[in-house]
């Protein structure tokens, strides 16, 4: 007999992980995808509605909204894998550390990472980005630096379970080297929550990059991006509401496909965890 | 009791220092920043000199910290670098403003969240369940900015039931003030509520699976009694104590929606000190908002302590 797949456990990731593809490749082959220049000028068609030439309308110097949308995906998706590498290697290390030395340096750098943990992450991002100059670069160290404590928590908190298996003991007794132990025994039993923890901390970089760039810290015109164009369509919003909409929608589909991405890994990696 | 409140005071003066310092070297990572944003990229390098003299910035960051430090314990944050008022009645006046911004949202927010999160987690591995979940995961997916910009739309612009933004103190007019207040609540607290509508279904399984409930249950107590009897009561306590943490996160984000709808609080003034590279105002308005933070913390921690005093025992 045939085993039955419990499709309840890998729904989720089956739902989403096409839209979370789509995004990828959009942003991927996006000069190829979008049918205008998305820095094309055309004033004959500014502020026009959505239509059969440009399906989401234009913006207020003619620029194809659709191809902007597709453009911007660039910058979401490159901020947040940038911003979730510095985050989950940092914190890994950071939590891997403070386990496996334990006592003076674990109390150390986990009181350290509890204070930056309770800083609300949108101010410390506008604060860093404010010093280190607006930039798409600074924004992924700016939000990369804000998600290490969160990293460096679970890490920690798993790393230590593993490190009280009875395997493991015996592993110290026999005298293995304590960097075999680290990376080849604890290692792979955090890689798992931690690719959790990045689905969920991708889809906050991606809200965070377009925070940024909707309060001008982030990405600069005329280079779109998802934050900088809802802004701009704030000033149009009686007019063309589509300016705002058209990127809200965008950024909104993509937290949201990642988000339930990374609830689904959580169902498909430890189903124990759903509850 | 009192060995409990003392300690935890105690606890609070290491963390503010820290969080005090990292704020300060944030603010401070690049150094000479300040007198060229304030001055203009046109400005003399003796210029450039005579502003830093002028402000101290010249003298070692430790030295700088420990005078701004012990200036604002005396609540005096300096003078801003582009007009010479002092910063501290300005931020006094901004605080009432923000707190009452992010506390109104927090009620929104739980108001979405303990019915909803009380429905999932009685209705535990259900259909409604499952629709409720996703209900949380879109709540917290939705960009406040953007929610925001759609309310002004819908609400300000086409329908114009309420303004699109602007602030009324409430001592001069409730109405208005409240009006004002109602879309900017809206937009953080439905997004706030993503997450908190979890929490509180979490706390609610926890407590659907004790035997306190199964007691009841065998005794014959009606669903409805039980609920409103025990669940909620229980279920609360856990829900409160994590939630503090949203609250501070609700604070971080008054930094946007201030903006979007102009509301003169403490985190429009933090970009106010960003735009203008004001650092005396910037700092001054950051530390305000992570003091809110870190006291709500503290009060929360405290109050969940006392209400549920099991958890003095096991917490240490």
């Amino acid at each position: 007999m045939l085993r039955r797949i419990n499709w309840r456990r890998y729904g989720l990731v089956i739902v989403t992980l096409p839209v979370v593809i789509l995004v990828f490749i959009a942003s991927a082959f996006a000069p190829v995808i979008a049918p205008y220049d998305p820095y094309a000028l055309d004033v004959l068609v500014m502020l026009e509605g959505p239509s059969e030439k440009h399906l989401l309308g234009t913006d207020e110097l003619g620029r194809d909204i659709l191809s902007r949308v597709i453009q911007a995906s660039r910058i979401s998706i490159v901020v947040g894998l940038v911003a979730v590498g510095i985050g989950a290697f940092g914190g890994t290390l950071i939590g891997m550390l403070a386990a496996w030395f334990g006592g003076k340096i674990d109390a150390v750098l986990m009181r350290f990472m509890d204070i930056v943990f309770c800083f609300p992450a949108i101010l410390l991002a506008v604060i860093l980005m404010a010093n280190l100059g607006t930039s798409v670069l600074n924004a992924m160290l700016a939000i990369g630096i804000i998600f290490i404590p969160g990293f460096a928590r679970l890490t920690r908190a798993v790393a230590q379970t593993v490190q009280r298996q009875p395997f493991l003991e015996a592993a110290i007794c026999l005298g293995v080297p304590g960097r075999r132990i680290v990376l080849r025994e604890i290692l792979p039993n955090v890689i798992g929550p931690v690719l959790v923890e990045a689905a969920v901390a991708f889809s906050y970089a991606v809200l965070l990059e377009s925070a940024l760039s909707f309060l001008g810290l982030g990405a600069q015109p005329p280079e779109p991006s998802w934050g900088n164009m809802i802004n701009t369509g704030r000033g149009f919003i009686d007019q063309a509401p589509w300016i705002s909409l058209a990127p809200g929608v965008a950024l909104f589909l993509t937290v949201f496909s990642f988000n339930l991405l990374g609830d689904g890994l959580r169902d498909v990696l430890d189903p124990k965890l759903r509850d | 009791m009192l060995r409990l409140v003392l300690g935890r005071l105690a606890s609070f003066v290491p963390t503010l220092f820290v969080a005090s310092l990292v704020l300060f070297l944030a603010v401070n990572v690049v150094p000479g920043s300040a007198a060229r944003s304030a001055l203009g990229i046109h400005a003399t390098p003796q210029a450039l000199k005579r502003f830093e003299h002028q402000h101290g910035l010249d003298r070692p960051l430790a030295v700088q910290y420990v005078e701004w430090a012990g200036r604002a314990l005396q609540g005096d944050f300096g003078t801003s670098f582009q007009n010479a008022v002092a910063v501290g009645p300005d931020v006094r006046k901004r605080i009432p403003v923000t707190l009452q911004l992010a506390g109104m949202a927090f009620l929104v927010a739980i108001a979405i969240a303990i019915p909803l999160g009380l429905l999932a987690g009685f209705r535990h591995q259900s259909g409604t369940d499952g629709v409720v979940t996703t209900l949380a995961t879109l709540f917290g997916s939705t960009p406040n900015f953007w929610l925001a910009t759609l309310l002004i739309y819908l609400f300000s612009l086409r329908l114009g039931w309420l303004p699109t933004g602007g602030y009324t103190p409430y001592s001069e007019d409730p109405i208005a003030n409240l009006r004002g207040m109602l879309l900017p609540c809206i937009a953080l607290g439905v997004v706030s509520s993503g997450l908190l509508i979890r929490i509180m279904r979490t706390a609610v399984i926890e407590v659907m699976f004790s035997n306190f409930i199964e007691t009841a249950r065998s005794k014959g107590v009606s669903n409805v009694r039980l609920v409103t009897a025990h669940v909620v009561r229980n279920a609360l306590i856990p829900f409160f104590t994590v939630s503090a943490v949203e609250f501070g996160f609700l604070v971080g984000s008054v930094v946007i929606i201030e903006d979007v709808f102009r509301i003169p609080g403490i985190g429009s003034l933090v970009l106010v000190g960003i735009i203008n590279r004001d650092y005396p105002v910037l700092l001054a308005a950051a530390m305000s908002v992570t003091v809110i933070v870190l006291i709500v913390n503290l009060l929360v921690d405290l109050a969940a302590q006392i209400i549920d005093p099991r958890q003095v025992h096991t917490g240490s």
